[in-house]
């Protein structure tokens, strides 16, 4: 355990040392975000909808924020496979799997943190109607902030299940761009899950995608009302479970075959 | 003539060369099909729930993106050797090697990269404008038809200029700004709707600093029958050169910022 957690914090002290980096696409995404929200503001002052306007603003600015736990993969499993130095990794008395899940949950949870916090700073200042709004209730709040952390669970999960198909193959750019971008759409990056017409969303909400970012951002919001919040937390749970124990499998599988380039 | 015969060479070099990994090249062309089919569902969707945006109906909305995801994923295609690495050969020093040759240094660049996976991307733009052109009911004529082709064209020129922006920049400080993707990408999200969606500082930026809203709302508008503003026609057919104006700026800036360039070596 305390052999993971190191490789936690070493993870963490790597993905902080950009910080200067990390300004120009805080800067860049804000501006994405304003031209969502501007979009959206002239589609609501022609039709009304159920929901207020500052359900959609808030949705768009903490995808906008938690961008990075989505969008954040690890570059040196692949390059270690190719160059063979994976053999390194196989010898130590670690499990594969947890070590790199331990990484990758690091990178993204300190990369989305590390842009999450000036961007919902900015986002709060924001006049009402562009900006977030203030968590509909402390207990809607708390429950979000549970299922963000299931959230970064189950997408360090699912990122390792993409990883595990880039172990098969030596290229690998498709089909992780594939995997990427249905993970986008999916998880209400591209267009808030909550505008997609209302009988998609009920089998949409259930696919492992929406837990991610989508799930607590409507604990946030009220758009799920406090009672139903254990049930959206089970789900979470479920496939949390689910995809580490495939995750798990598939990596087993992938390590019996594993070929050492290498020369 | 013969930079354009060159550059047609290497186009075919290119591409030649791309389709030797076919697997590779179909997974990723499937994945460009996959995006850009997204951003084209967010907008199916969205009008689905809110019909319509200002004047703006369904058929004009969907004519809008189709003119800019042709515009920009043309620009993708063939002028990678600009909208791609260009400031990674000024950050490396690679540049040098272009400096040797009796060709143009810009000739080089464009000369240097194709991006034939963009294909599905304008496949998707092309379906966007014919649903949007059935749909709005446009009554094709010549004038219309070039028009539009000259939208096009200039939004191109457009979208070199400003990538080439950050090339400027690398010049001075071997750091790539990434900020310049506000412009560019961000120019690309923003103006898949009509301009006037935007606020007033959105639209200033996108008509006068990168006036995409020149080069292809204000044609766009006229080919679907509701002008933007009350412009005589002439002023229509001028409006869209603005990009090439803005391109002769940029490439200006772009040789004065050469005679500073000093390589980075190895």
């Amino acid at each position: 355990m305390k052999a993971y957690l190191s490789a936690f914090r070493m993870r963490r002290r790597m993905e902080l040392q950009y910080r200067g980096a990390v300004l120009g696409g805080v800067i860049c995404q804000v501006f994405f975000g304003l031209i969502l929200v501007a979009v959206y503001r002239a589609m609501y002052a022609g039709k009304p909808q159920a929901f207020p306007l500052s359900h959609i603003t808030s949705y768009v600015w903490l995808q906008q924020a938690f961008f990075r736990m989505l969008l954040a993969s690890d570059p040196e499993l692949l390059d270690k496979i190719r160059t063979g130095s994976i053999a390194y990794d196989l010898c130590r008395p670690l499990n594969l799997y947890g070590f790199y899940y331990v990484r990758i949950m690091a990178q993204k949870m300190t990369g989305s943190l590390l842009r999450a916090a000036p961007m919902l700073a900015f986002a709060f200042l924001l006049p009402e109607g562009w900006g977030l709004m203030l968590p509909a209730s402390p207990e809607g709040f708390a429950w979000s902030l549970a299922g963000l952390l299931l959230g970064l669970l189950c997408v360090s999960a699912l990122e390792n299940i993409t990883m595990g198909f880039t172990m098969r193959t030596l290229d690998s750019r498709g089909m992780q761009a594939l995997l990427n971008l249905l993970m986008m759409i999916l998880a209400g990056n591209i267009l808030p899950l909550t505008l997609f017409p209302d009988s998609w969303q009920r089998v949409i909400t259930l696919l492992p995608y929406a837990q991610l970012l989508d799930a607590p951002i409507r604990l946030y919001t009220g758009e799920t009302p406090l009672s139903a919040a254990p049930g959206i937390l089970l789900i979470q749970i479920l496939w949390t479970l689910l995809l580490t124990g495939a995750g798990i499998l598939f990596w087993q599988a992938n390590q019996k075959r594993i070929e050492i380039q290498g020369g | 003539m013969n930079t354009i015969r060159l550059y047609l060479h290497s186009m075919r070099m290119l591409i030649r060369s791309q389709l030797e990994y076919p697997l590779s090249f179909f997974m990723q062309t499937l994945a460009q099909l996959v995006m850009e089919g997204g951003e084209m569902m967010a907008v199916i969707l969205l009008v689905d729930r809110f019909e319509h945006l200002n004047q703006w109906g369904a058929g004009d909305l969907y004519f809008f993106f189709g003119l800019m995801s042709v515009t920009f994923y043309l620009t993708e295609c063939f002028g990678r050797g600009i909208t791609g690495n260009f400031p990674y050969l000024v950050r490396t020093g690679q540049l040098d090697t272009f400096l040797l040759r009796p060709r143009g240094v810009l000739t080089q660049v464009m000369c240097s990269a194709a991006d034939p996976r963009r294909i599905t991307c304008i496949a998707v733009g092309i379906v966007a404008l014919v649903l949007g052109s059935r749909l709005s009911a446009i009554h094709w004529t010549l004038d219309r038809v070039l028009l539009m082709a000259e939208a096009i064209l200039c939004g191109s020129v457009l979208i070199l200029g400003l990538f080439m922006i950050e090339a400027i920049f690398c010049i001075y400080s071997v750091k790539s700004i990434e900020l310049v993707n506000a412009l560019t990408y961000g120019g690309r999200s923003a103006c898949e709707y009509p301009i006037d969606t935007y606020p007033r500082p959105l639209r200033v930026l996108f008509t006068v600093f990168a006036p995409f809203a020149l080069t292809l709302h204000v044609p766009g508008a006229v080919i679907l029958g509701k002008p933007l503003f009350d412009w005589p026609m002439w002023a229509v057919w001028v409006s869209p050169l603005s990009g090439i104006v803005f391109f002769a700026v940029i490439r200006f800036c772009f040789q004065r910022a050469m005679r500073h360039y000093r390589s980075t070596g190895s």
